[in-house]
């Protein structure tokens, strides 16, 4: 782990709670994802983009619906280009350090197709067939959609706001802490 | 606490005499019927019996013959068979009296809370025994290992099987592997050798005559955790599913440790110490790995068989169940009749089969498996536990020697918790969810031993092992110390530890969702780090699963749907019920509308029963069954409905009384009138009341769904049976053929009337034209769904303006008492201050009640207005933020733990952001920015970054939202 110092400034590994040995990973899977884009020496922040071409066409996630969703949620630019920073976000806040809450608060987003910050009836319907890889026909992914709100939609307004999510959610308290990968 | 014990002592023995009454019989003409059938439940010990005593108890019977015979050769008007009916008449009395055992211990609900039942049916087991030993000065029943491993173990371990979460199962199982392997051998080799460490030490007494390998042998099966104790003791607990999972799970799977190490120190004994070989322990590793990797296969092989199986079943329902029983029994058999871990087998089998069978099946078929398992395993249970104790009263049986009895207790009690630390430390270390203290001391405790150790004993041979009857007293101390000591105190012990409980939390379809999206998320994040990790298994098998075993072990219309729809009618089945069994009592603030598969687009003012059952504020009863006798203002529109009905419906129903067939199960003929009856009931109410103007149709389009749902039957395009009330004109159905016949049943079976559970366009205050009391027990209070109410509580300051908090509930399963409502006030206030930002001062006017629940002592609402409150959904450990505001309860140890971490970054991060004064009671709200920066104090290392730059450009931070903006 010799090199990794002149690839980074102490600040620059003090900003991500993972430990070194986590970060020279992820750090050279972002690089071998794209040898040709990534400097080694990412002492000056250079200004490096992935993609999303490159995410979206790995073999391993050719089946995954919600691979799209992933990178747009987390990169900084919404459109799936993930910088090295992004991808490091994506696995702090998936850790097992990380809050419930900011779990939550992601799981959210990731369902909130539109960005309007409310998990609205098409938000729901985009899920279920991708979850359901289009099986469902429209009128049982609308009772389906109905069900979930008339459960957790608190307010009536026909939407799930970020605090219905959480109330929801954080009904079953081991769900979030499932939602977590270790590397 | 006298009177139950009163109560219990008293029908104790009432049992105790009806088995008194019994008992001789079947021991007196047992002598010289040599015929015992398949089922050795009466002991040998029958046979020895001493002449003399038989003839005196053999009189009465044997009088009556004499009578009969000297009456004259010719024909018997009364005979008497016992010889004949002996052995499934002994069976069904012992079932009987196992069964009415336990009626009895429910009868006091206080008592058995405090007391599990398998403590009591031990004791009932050593009343009983006692008695039959007195009555009959030798003991005549016993659990013979023969019945126990081919009947009694199997029941269990199969519903056990076939039930089990097999998600928990599989997310845990290297822990469970884990404990039952590594730990059954730690437990056995420390058990055995500290045991004859004892014996060189002189602990043990002389005369327990085992060397190394008796005492090996020993510890081999003592040291197995008992499947049949710990589901027995564990039900009753209600720890968490995790807990209860890994040590449950460990139980099922250390049996084929159990099995080969027995196996292997018996045939060491049985050649004796000295001839054993390098090899052969070579050997009892190899036998490990096939017994219990074969056992598995077995198993799974037998689910892929019973899934297929059931794919082709449609024609013949009635069987079905017979299916499920016969070949998960088989997979116990086949691996018993190899040698193999025959639980491990059964239970496999179940796992893998469950997925496949309940998709296939009808609904009605999965009932009936799901009671008939549970009253099979049920009842095996009670008469494990009633023998253990009959067992043990025989004193020849056993032979005390303290030293050796007190030595195990003491090593299986130190070897288990030393066991359990130290593989927890290990598994920790890959564990996603690490297990904690607590439930280090839970799997410690809950290590039950039971009644696979006690049949194991009993069928050691005295002649080669000569302590046999040390070794059977020992476990049955063994036994009943862990069973009744452990099993009655390890409910204290968590209430105690505060182990997390299990939430009788019923599954919800967003949850179902969740668990699926989060699955495919975390296997993405996975793929894209490159790792491949648990997640990325787990899909790589799902994948398999829905390319080639779905395909092959479904039937086709299941197939093609998808497994979250039938999540989806599951739960929508489920909330129909509940909605239902409360009917009767209460009203209910759920939204409830018949039938789902109504095309609700063309109909948008569609029935809502809910709705008209608040109007008419009376308890309606919706059951599906029944005509329920509505009390109240209802009896009369009853009996007027009821001549309505009589006049057109009964008669022509007649008709399918003549269409009995053995091969399918038509919807009891009674069971369908009801229904209809039932049907037509509700929907002449409907008609009555004003609110409903679409039910005319409803029938029709449930019917034209029905068919909609499925285009393959849709073509059949068969009249129904299911006749809608207005026809006002008797309908004779023609029935066409048996074929179409079982269709028509089995789509009756399968769908029926389905509810489901709607949301209503408007939010809907409660009317206040219900009474006071009706809406204190059952409006708002009642409305979080079933949840806790502390918890949950609808979030105040999102319900319209001036009103209370809307009914949100789908099923109002919970009344809360008045004078819980306090409880409920404050969780309200306590809710409010997390989630509302400083709210308006016009907040407070526009909310009287919810200002005023505010003011409850002991919620120090102006705490919780600072500033800072906006962001304790993200930032929620700073101790100096938190005070007087909400807290996550069970969040506080983990966020402790976290503030430890990054401990030395609290002073510069205080500076950063100094805590907002404590008493401002109308604090401004907070600037755009501070949000970010209040969570930035509690990671302020990783989160600083993606809670600034998550959010897209232009829209508000989220926890910044308040009532202003919805």
């Amino acid at each position: 782990m010799g090199n990794k110092q002149t690839i980074f400034t102490a600040q620059q590994l003090d900003a991500y709670q993972v430990s070194d040995h986590v970060y020279s990973i992820l750090f050279y899977r972002y690089r071998d994802l794209a040898p040709q884009l990534v400097p080694l020496d990412y002492t000056n922040n250079p200004d490096v983009k992935l993609p999303y071409e490159l995410i979206g066409s790995m073999p391993e996630l050719k089946d995954n619906p919600f691979r799209q969703r992933i990178a747009e949620v987390f990169s900084e630019d919404g459109e799936g280009n993930m910088t090295l920073n992004d991808f490091l976000d994506m696995f702090s806040v998936l850790s097992e350090m990380a809050p419930r809450d900011l779990k939550a608060y992601y799981a959210f987003k990731i369902y909130d197709f539109n960005n309007d910050d409310f998990i609205c009836k098409s938000d729901l319907e985009k899920t279920l067939n991708k979850l359901t890889r289009n099986e469902l026909t429209e009128e049982e992914v609308r009772m389906v959609c109905e069900k979930v709100l008339d459960e957790a939609d608190l307010d009536n307004d026909g939407r799930l706001s970020l605090d219905d999510f959480q109330h929801m959610i954080l009904r079953a308290p081991e769900f979030l802490s499932t939602f977590h990968i270790r590397i | 606490m006298p009177k139950p014990g009163l109560l219990s002592a008293a029908l104790l023995f009432g049992v105790a005499a009806i088995v008194l009454v019994l008992f001789p019989l079947p021991a007196s003409t047992d002598s010289g019927d040599g015929t015992r059938g398949p089922v050795a439940l009466a002991h040998s010990a029958a046979e020895e019996r001493a002449a003399p005593g038989v003839a005196a108890e053999d009189e009465e019977p044997g009088g009556q013959h004499q009578q009969q015979h000297q009456h004259g050769g010719g024909y018997k008007v009364v005979q008497w068979e016992w010889s004949y009916v002996q052995t499934p008449y002994i069976i069904a009395i012992w079932l009987l009296v196992a069964s009415v055992a336990k009626i009895l211990f429910h009868f006091s609900q206080r008592f058995t809370t405090v007391v599990p039942e398998s403590c009591m049916l031990i004791l009932l087991g050593l009343v009983l025994g006692g008695i039959v030993l007195i009555a009959n000065k030798k003991q005549l029943y016993q659990l013979e290992p023969a019945l126990f491993f081919l009947f009694l173990l199997p029941t269990i371990v199969g519903d056990a099987g076939y039930f089990m979460p097999a998600r928990l199962f599989f997310d845990n199982l290297g822990a469970i592997l884990t404990y039952a392997v590594v730990g059954t051998l730690w437990n056995s080799f420390c058990t055995g050798f500290s045991l004859y460490a004892a014996k060189v030490l002189n602990v043990i007494d002389e005369k327990v005559q085992a060397d190394l390998m008796d005492f090996l042998l020993f510890g081999a099966l003592i040291s197995a955790v008992d499947p049949v104790a710990v589901l027995a003791v564990f039900e009753e607990v209600h720890v968490n599913d995790t807990l209860f999972i890994i040590v449950f799970g460990e139980s099922l799977v250390n049996d084929a440790v159990t099995v080969v190490l027995y196996k292997v120190y018996i045939s060491f004994v049985e050649v004796g110490p000295k001839n054993v070989q390098t090899v052969d322990y070579f050997k009892g590793v190899a036998s490990f790995l096939i017994v219990s990797i074969g056992g598995t296969l077995v198993g799974l092989v037998f689910a892929v068989i019973l899934g297929f199986i059931t794919r082709f079943t449609k024609k013949v329902r009635i069987i079905e169940p017979l299916f499920v029983f016969l070949l998960v029994y088989l997979a116990y058999l086949t691996a018993e009749l190899f040698s193999l871990s025959a639980i491990l087998s059964m239970t496999f089998c179940g796992i893998g089969a469950n997925k496949y069978v309940e998709a296939n099946i009808s609904q009605k078929s999965r009932t009936t498996v799901k009671y008939t398992m549970k009253t099979l395993a049920s009842i095996a249970e009670t008469i494990i536990f009633i023998f253990l104790g009959i067992s043990a009263v025989d004193k020849s049986k056993w032979a005390w020697d303290t030293g050796l009895v007190s030595c195990t207790l003491v090593f299986i009690f130190i070897f288990r918790a030393v066991g359990v630390v130290g593989q927890t430390w290990v598994l920790n270390r890959f564990r996603l969810v690490p297990l904690d203290k607590i439930d280090q001391v839970v799997m410690s405790y809950g290590g039950l031993r039971g009644a696979v150790a006690f049949a194991l004993v009993v069928l050691l041979d005295g002649e080669q092992v000569k302590a046999k009857d040390y070794f059977v007293a020992t476990t049955i101390v063994v036994v009943f110390f862990t069973v009744m000591f452990q099993g009655l105190t390890i409910k204290p012990l968590v209430k105690w530890l505060k182990v997390p409980r299990s939430t009788s939390r019923k599954p919800t379809i967003n949850e179902e969702i969740h668990e699926r999206a989060f699955d495919h998320i975390l296997t993405a994040v996975e793929d894209i780090a490159g790792l491949q990790g648990y997640h990325h298994w787990r899909d790589k098998w799902e994948q398999f699963d829905k390319n080639y075993l779905s395909k092959l072990l479904l039937r086709k219309s299941v197939y093609r749907k998808s497994e979250l729809w039938e999540a989806y009618q599951k739960i929508n089945i489920r909330d129909a019920i509940s909605v239902i069994d409360q009917g009767g009592n209460v009203l209910t603030s759920a939204r409830l509308s018949l039938p789902s598969m109504a095309s609700r687009a063309s109909f948008p003012e569609f029935t809502n029963v809910t709705n008209y059952l608040r109007e008419n504020g009376s308890g309606v009863c919706l059951d599906l069954q029944v005509i329920d006798n509505v009390p109240g203002a209802k009896v009369e529109e009853d009996t007027e409905t009821h001549h309505v009905l009589a006049g057109n419906l009964y008669k022509p129903r007649r008709r399918y009384q003549s269409h009995y067939s053995r091969h399918f199960m038509p919807l009891g003929e009674k069971e369908r009138q009801d229904r209809e009856v039932f049907q037509r009931n509700m929907k002449y109410r409907m008609e009555s009341s004003k609110s409903t103007r679409h039910k005319r149709h409803k029938k029709e389009r449930s019917i034209k769904k029905r068919h909609g749902s499925d285009p393959k039957e849709e073509s059949t395009e068969k009249p129904r049976r299911n006749v809608s009330w207005h026809d006002k004109e008797p309908v004779l159905v023609p029935v066409d053929s048996e074929d179409d016949k079982a269709e028509h049943s089995e789509k009756d079976e399968d769908e029926g009337i389905t509810f489901v559970a709607r949301k209503v366009e408007t939010p809907k205050p409660r009317p206040k034209s219900v009474p006071a009391a009706v809406e204190a027990s059952s409006s708002p209070l009642a409305s979080p769904l079933s949840r806790p109410p502390s918890v949950d509580t609808p979030l105040p300051w999102k319900g319209g303006v001036g009103s209370p908090p809307p009914c949100v509930s789908v099923e109002a399963t919970k009344i809360i008492p008045v004078d819980l409502q306090q409880a409920w006030n404050q969780s309200i206030s306590s809710l409010e201050s997390i989630s509302s930002p400083p709210a308006p001062p016009s907040a407070d006017a526009v909310h009287p009640r919810i200002s005023a629940l505010s003011r409850i002592p002991g919620a120090p609402r102006p705490a919780s207005y600072t500033p800072s409150s906006s962001s304790s959904f993200f930032s929620t450990s700073n101790t100096q933020l938190v005070q007087g505001s909400f807290l996550f309860p069970e969040k506080i140890p983990k966020e402790e733990e976290e503030d430890e971490s990054s401990h030395e970054l609290q002073p510069l991060m205080s500076t950063l952001k100094p805590p907002p004064p404590a008493t401002t009671s109308a604090p401004p709200p907070p600037p755009p920015g501070s949000a970010p920066g209040q969570g930035r104090r509690k990671h302020p290392r990783v989160f600083l970054r993606s809670l600034v730059s998550a959010p897209p450009p232009g829209n508000t931070e989220p926890w910044s939202r308040g009532p202003t903006q919805l």
